[in-house]
């Protein structure tokens, strides 16, 4: 909490200086974002073009982005990310409002595959566009070269018993069911059966021996990494811990897992409760910009959807995130398997 | 209260309205939002959505499913652990401070309160990268000869979590255990001396009597916050702390099962309250025997 605060704090730092200048007497657009999504630079620059100020709130978790837009019934913020896995949640509880694609010049302009947003699975509903394709990265596998010999090619490595203490897991249950799945061979990790969620459960439970710890940020994997003796880590964080452990001199590299990777693609979504649905789509707009959604790969080392980007190797098999069957009983399950002693 | 302080007689026409407030904040503030999560305590949710019919399955769940109760047990066992801890390091300190003179004893008591001052999360991060298997503690310990090989023994575990949260609560129990030091009229001390006692009978019948009041609320206070506390469990507490505080903070992020989470926060609020009632009867009876 008070981290996030001291970010919030850096946010608005930024966002003083953009007010002193703009004069703005409306209302701040209030963004819900991950890290590295609306850095101090980009809001500022923002706030200088529009003259709409921002105050932007951090999150860490699908989940807690959930526990925050439901909990508000989306009167909280005006414009926030969600993955196209997440998004028809929000659709189907009437969180969300249609985007107006003739607002944002620059969605013309996205790469091929993001630009008919109809044919991004999960972003559209009854013909309405929901969410705009913003950043994505796959959700591989990071190993210690001088570790783990030779390279991995899948998640199974972690349950070497080799690494026994020396993997870093994420702690998520949604996520650690579908990757698992996969592992495991089944189809369609985001509809498990009752006996493959049994399967999957034991399993985890296995997986959990392996592990030293359960981390929610790519920091926290971080300091955890330069601080103990780590070979693995799931990386739910992908490209963007790859990078930041390179940067400290670690050597570490990254695989996709041959038996599929899950991949995740963020969306810019406008709330049901939005204040001024105009500044949203501006906002959104500035993001799909080229420098903006450019210097987010350079940044992050995501993909973005306007420039190419190194990030998604043309040969590796990515499974977008969807729905799955029924979260409540995998975050029950998790509780479950983080209790065995 | 307030009317009867004040000198101007104007204020005696507000003093029905100042205890109306008296009694109104408390009630608005604290009583309802009690209230409130006590009812939804007693909902159920279905697909995401809180379904507002009494229920008590919640309960039902939390003493029929094989995973709450144990944990729960560990959680106040672990909080125990740590209230114990913290009075054998606080005590010693505190009394440390009453042996100095003026200035120095309240200069010191302000350094040792300053850790409060700090981010709660930068000291848990901190102390993290003191206790890893390449952090400062295990160096040390491999530098001094004292173990020859990292030790994984307060490394993501529940004693990584006892450490952290002895450290982060010892002010709270510092600074009662002094205060209640401090209160001892040092002529019962002399009278102990001249009637012939030593220092460890004076210690033993004077001393550590009147100071039990303190130790009392100490105890309760960093009892009632370590098992308050998820953070530390979640950032120190690796595969095999998994505590309360940890599931119900779940039920509110991951799960969005408030109602449930409810029902886990009465659990531990009857602990609490339990801690806190004992705290202050045992303070009190020998607080009233001087």
């Amino acid at each position: 909490m008070l981290l996030k605060k001291l970010l919030l704090g850096i946010a608005g730092v930024g966002l003083g200086i953009g007010l002193m200048a703009s004069s703005a007497l409306a209302a701040n657009l209030r963004v819900l974002a991950w890290d590295g999504y609306a850095d101090a630079d980009w809001v500022k620059e923002f706030t200088a073009e529009s003259g709409i100020g921002v105050d932007v709130v951090f999150i860490g978790s699908d989940d807690e982005i959930w526990a925050k837009i439901k909990g508000s019934e989306g009167q909280d913020f005006d414009v926030f990310a969600v993955n196209t896995a997440q998004l028809q949640r929000y659709i189907k509880a009437d969180l969300v409002t249609p985007i107006d694609l003739s607002k944002l010049p620059n969605q013309k302009d996205t790469l091929p595959r993001f630009r008919d947003i109809t044919k991004v699975s999960g972003d559209t509903k009854d013909g309405k566009v929901y969410g705009v394709p913003f950043c994505f990265d796959s959700i591989g596998l990071i190993y210690d070269t001088d570790k783990v010999k030779p390279a991995p090619t899948s998640m199974s490595v972690l349950w070497d018993p080799a690494y026994k203490g020396k993997v870093l897991a994420y702690d998520n249950g949604e996520h650690n069911f579908s990757f698992t799945a996969l592992t495991l061979g089944y189809k369609d990790p985001f509809n498990l059966s009752a006996e493959q969620m049994a399967a999957v459960k034991a399993k985890l439970v296995e997986l959990k021996r392996n592990v030293l710890s359960f981390y929610t940020t790519a920091d926290e994997a971080q300091q955890i990494y330069q601080n103990n003796d780590v070979a693995l880590i799931w990386a739910n964080y992908g490209q963007q811990q790859v990078k930041a452990l390179q940067k400290i001199g670690a050597h570490v590299a990254y695989i996709n897992p041959s038996e599929g990777a899950l991949a995740w693609l963020d969306n810019w979504v406008i709330s049901k409760g939005v204040r001024d649905k105009d500044a949203a789509e501006k906002w959104i707009d500035f993001m799909l910009s080229k420098k903006v959604s450019g210097a987010l790969s350079e940044r992050t080392g995501f993909g973005n959807t306007v420039v190419e980007s190194s990030s998604a190797g043309s040969n590796d098999k990515l499974v977008w995130l969807n729905n799955v069957e029924d979260p409540t009983k995998r975050s029950d399950l998790w509780n479950e398997i983080k209790a065995t002693p | 209260m307030s009317g009867t302080g004040s000198p101007q007689p104007l204020n005696g026409r507000w003093s029905p309205l100042v205890t109306v407030l008296a009694f109104a904040l408390p009630a608005i503030f604290v009583l309802a939002p009690l209230a409130i999560f006590l009812v939804y305590s007693f909902f159920s949710v279905d697909q995401g959505q809180i379904v507002y019919a009494p229920t008590l399955a919640n309960y039902a769940r939390f003493f029929t499913d094989p995973v709450f109760l144990p944990v729960f047990w560990r959680t106040i066992v672990l909080c125990l652990s740590v209230a114990a801890i913290s009075i054998l390091l606080a005590y010693p300190t505190a009394y440390f401070l009453t042996t100095l003179e003026g200035r120095w004893r309240y200069a010191l008591l302000m350094l040792l309160m300053v850790p409060l001052l700090m981010s709660y999360v930068i000291k848990i991060y901190a102390i993290r990268s003191i206790l890893g298997l390449n952090g400062f503690l295990n160096k040390a310990l491999v530098a001094l000869g004292i173990i020859t090989e990292p030790s994984t023994l307060f490394v993501f575990n529940m004693n990584a979590i006892l450490l952290t949260l002895t450290l982060l609560l010892i002010p709270f129990a510092i600074l009662p255990i002094f205060l209640a030091l401090e209160r001892i009229p040092q002529v019962l001390l002399r009278a102990s001396d001249d009637l012939g006692a030593t220092g460890l009978q004076t210690f033993l019948r004077i001393t550590l009597p009147l100071s039990m009041p303190g130790v009392a609320s100490a105890a309760s206070f960093v009892f009632v916050l370590a098992i308050g506390d998820f953070l530390t469990p979640q950032m120190v507490g690796g595969i095999s702390g998994f505590t309360f505080g940890r599931i119900l903070y779940s039920q509110f992020g991951t799960a969005f099962n408030w109602p449930f989470g409810a029902a886990l926060s009465v659990a531990l609020a009857v602990v609490v309250i339990l801690a806190i009632l004992a705290g202050e009867r045992f303070g009190r009876n020998r607080g009233t025997s001087h």
